[in-house]
């Protein structure tokens, strides 16, 4: 087996599969990439188990085979190279050997066959998005997924497709983002829940791509296609947690704001916030909304006056500083608008500009109860 | 010297085989049969046993295997704590035609102070035979009844004519009954204080009563006083309706021992969530959480922690026992494990003004 690759366009595919590898696996085979070579077609594999993610690059070779080689080693050694043709070589004493311009380097391989093959999807369903839209989506819902074990459906993003548009929801109890699209749709209804691991892949893979990504899915698993590469992963099992019911329908109290503004005074505020439990205090009367923390045990204290737009009851609601920070820095609209009821009942944010035709952000963020 | 007793006129009413019976009644099929209500399953424990039961041995809290070895026939039937708690309160309804001083002590027993009661009847035996004409009318079961001077004969007397009967200790015999009385028959007195009062030399009563004081003390400790006065006829307590609960709990015990502390996490999220139920249900938080360990020979570990506030939360009472799971290592795996509250805030204005409640700002959580 024998074949010849460009080293920077080999790196580029290897780096993203990468991400995949886990740094300490119990299987030591998954330490490997999987090249697998058929004539002038080369597909590299990763898996973690959970997870397979696979390139298929175009090489010169007439031969074929399948050998596993070690990830980070040749990781390492491609990283040092400035873009030549690279010429792999499968030797008979189970190593391959890769020449360079500069000279020789031997690997050791493990036969392709102990490379654990990934699952294949059994009578999937299908949809196509935009990868742009997809990668969005992602960045939009999974910093508000959670991280408890115990809820591990939880800790992974909802996909929730019909006929009428895609709804992607994260929460972790605390904060919840549901972002849907209305200008894309599933021939179906489907819902599943995808682990955080993948979908950080996908999203770095997929920012501002034009691409277009077939997504399959049944039950267990669900299979991403794009460009030269395809992902399969496995689902998290179990039943998300109905999202609809705690998002507040009366909200009378409602708050418009410059984003920026708004982010930028919670930030400094948050520093003078109690260090465990980063709470700020909102306090809106008129037009005015008044930012404060403080952290009794060291004396520190902060307040900020901002002017916004309020039509409500004068209110005072206290939220963790952090989730704030998150939520309105992960917006990109001039404006944001809040959204209240009572100061135990969940805040909606929502920007007020800047989002497509048919998408639509909705950000919930439970308050902190304030004992005065 | 002879002590002057307080006389107040007692009831202590107690279902014959209760669940049981409650299921032969709702099952015809089942009458005069062996049955077992729990301790189905290959580890489950025996909540109760009919008369016909317990005539092979069985018991409640029995495990099934024993209790199938002891009487092949027995049939298990499933625990409905819906159709007892049902029938418990018809039952309860009859107490209250008597007197309000109704003390439940579980879904089968209660003390009733009928001293003064509202239909005016001076005879305490008269009226535990008509609560226990009632019930049999109105629910077709048995019960049995003890009447007394206090609360401690009275439990004692139910147990005597048991099933379907009733004794009556009046004040004159009081002392005379105690004297006789076997000392494993006292309230209070299981399996290990029977063995540690025989190794006193206390097999009676009236060996119990030669005892002085400072003995009783000295060898029992706290317990002792209570036994002193016991023997005396003293008891003090009186029937309180609607006691005040003091701790609140649930446990679980597994099918299969467990040594991981992941899946031992998993189960007590079930547990706990059945500890917030409860704490809601009685509307109440606690500031004290206690985790309860049996290991696999049966050894029992408690670990326990008080929070400056009271929490009720699932969440909570989750974050807090987790902290007490991995407080340390398990010393084998494990069959059983439990969470309770205490130290709840029911005790009305008494422990308010000790311990100031700290004030926390707590974050909320969207409920699921």
């Amino acid at each position: 087996m024998k074949f010849i690759v460009s080293s920077s366009y080999l790196l580029k595919q290897l780096q993203v599969l990468g991400g995949i590898i886990n740094n300490n696996n119990t299987l030591p085979i998954l330490d490997n990439f999987l090249f697998d070579l058929d004539g002038n077609s080369l597909t590299v594999s990763a898996s973690d188990l959970e997870t397979t993610v696979s390139s298929t690059l175009d090489v010169e070779s007439n031969e074929s085979g399948s050998v596993c080689i070690p990830a980070r080693l040749l990781l390492d050694t491609l990283k040092t190279f400035p873009e030549q043709p690279l010429t792999f070589t499968v030797e008979e004493n189970s190593t391959v050997e890769i020449s360079s311009n500069h000279g020789k380097y031997a690997l050791a391989y493990a036969p392709g066959e102990e490379f654990p093959s990934a699952v294949e999807l059994k009578d999937p369903s299908e949809t196509k998005v935009q990868g742009d839209i997809l990668a969005t989506a992602i960045s939009k819902t999974i910093f508000a997924s959670g991280n408890d074990d115990l809820r591990p459906v939880m800790s992974g993003v909802f996909f929730q497709f019909s006929t009428e548009g895609l709804t992607f929801v994260a929460t972790d109890a605390h904060k919840l983002v549901k972002y849907s699209r209305e200008d894309v749709s599933a021939s179906q209804t489907a819902e599943f829940i995808m682990p955080k691991k993948p979908l950080t892949l996908l999203k770095n893979i997929l920012a501002g791509s034009e691409e277009e990504v077939t997504i399959e899915y049944n039950d267990s698993n669900a299979k991403f296609s794009f460009d030269n590469t395809t992902m399969i992963c496995r689902l998290i099992d179990g039943k998300y947690p109905n999202y609809e019911a705690v998002i507040p329908k009366e909200n009378p109290n409602k708050l418009s704001i410059d984003r920026n503004q708004f982010l930028n005074s919670v930030r400094r505020v948050s520093i003078f916030s109690n260090k465990t439990t980063h709470q700020i205090r909102l306090k809106i009367a008129g037009a005015e909304l008044n930012i404060s923390a403080e952290d009794i045990d060291y004396s520190n204290k902060a307040e900020e006056r901002l002017t916004c737009d309020y039509q409500g009851d004068d209110m005072q609601i206290g939220f963790n500083s952090r989730f704030l920070t998150e939520m309105l820095n992960n917006l990109t609209s001039d404006d944001v608008s809040l959204e209240m009821s009572l100061p135990n009942r969940a805040g909606i944010l929502t920007p007020v500009d800047g989002l497509d035709e048919g998408e639509r952000v909705t950000m919930l963020v439970m308050p902190v109860m304030l004992n005065n | 010297m002879e002590t002057e007793l307080p006389i107040r006129k007692i009831i202590h009413v107690d279902m014959d085989a209760f669940y049981a019976s409650v299921e032969q009644l709702d099952d015809p099929s089942l009458v005069g049969k062996a049955i077992a209500v729990g301790g189905g399953g290959t580890r489950g424990v025996v909540s109760a046993a009919s008369y016909e039961a317990r005539k092979f041995g069985v018991r409640s809290a029995m495990s099934g295997a024993l209790a199938k070895k002891l009487c092949p026939e027995l049939i298990f039937v499933r625990t409905n704590f819906e159709r007892y708690r049902e029938i418990s309160a018809k039952i309860r309804k009859i107490f209250f035609e008597y007197t309000d001083l109704v003390e439940p002590l579980s879904l089968d027993e209660a003390y009733l102070d009928v001293t003064e009661n509202k239909k005016g009847n001076p005879s305490a035996t008269l009226i535990a035979t008509e609560i226990r004409q009632k019930i049999k009318e109105r629910t077709g079961l048995n019960a049995s009844a003890g009447i007394s001077i206090n609360k401690f004969i009275a439990k004692v007397a139910s147990d005597i004519n048991k099933p379907n009967g009733q004794k009556t200790v009046p004040p004159e015999e009081v002392l005379d009954f105690l004297e006789q009385l076997d000392i494993k028959k006292f309230y209070g007195v299981g399996k290990v204080m029977k063995e540690k009062m025989y190794r006193h030399g206390i097999y009676t009563g009236a060996d119990l009563k030669k005892k002085s004081f400072e003995y009783l003390q000295e060898n029992f400790g706290k317990s002792g006083s209570y036994y002193y006065n016991i023997v005396r006829g003293i008891h003090n307590s009186t029937v309180k309706p609607e006691r005040t609960r003091k701790s609140l709990a649930a446990e679980r015990t597994f099918s299969e021992n467990i040594s991981s502390e992941i899946f031992m996490l998993e189960k007590l999220e079930n547990i706990a969530e059945e500890v917030a139920k409860r704490l809601k249900k009685s509307k109440v938080a606690g500031r004290t959480i206690t985790l309860k360990i049996k290991y696999r020979d049966f050894t029992l570990q408690t670990r326990s922690k008080t929070l400056p506030l009271y929490i009720a939360s699932k969440e909570l009472i989750l974050d807090n026992v987790k902290d007490l799971l991995l407080q340390d290592e398990m010393k084998d795996s494990v069959r059983l494990l439990g969470i309770s509250m205490s130290n709840l805030n029911n005790e009305k204005g008494k422990k308010k003004e000790e311990i100031p409640e700290k004030t926390i700002d707590v974050q909320l959580k969207l409920e699921f």
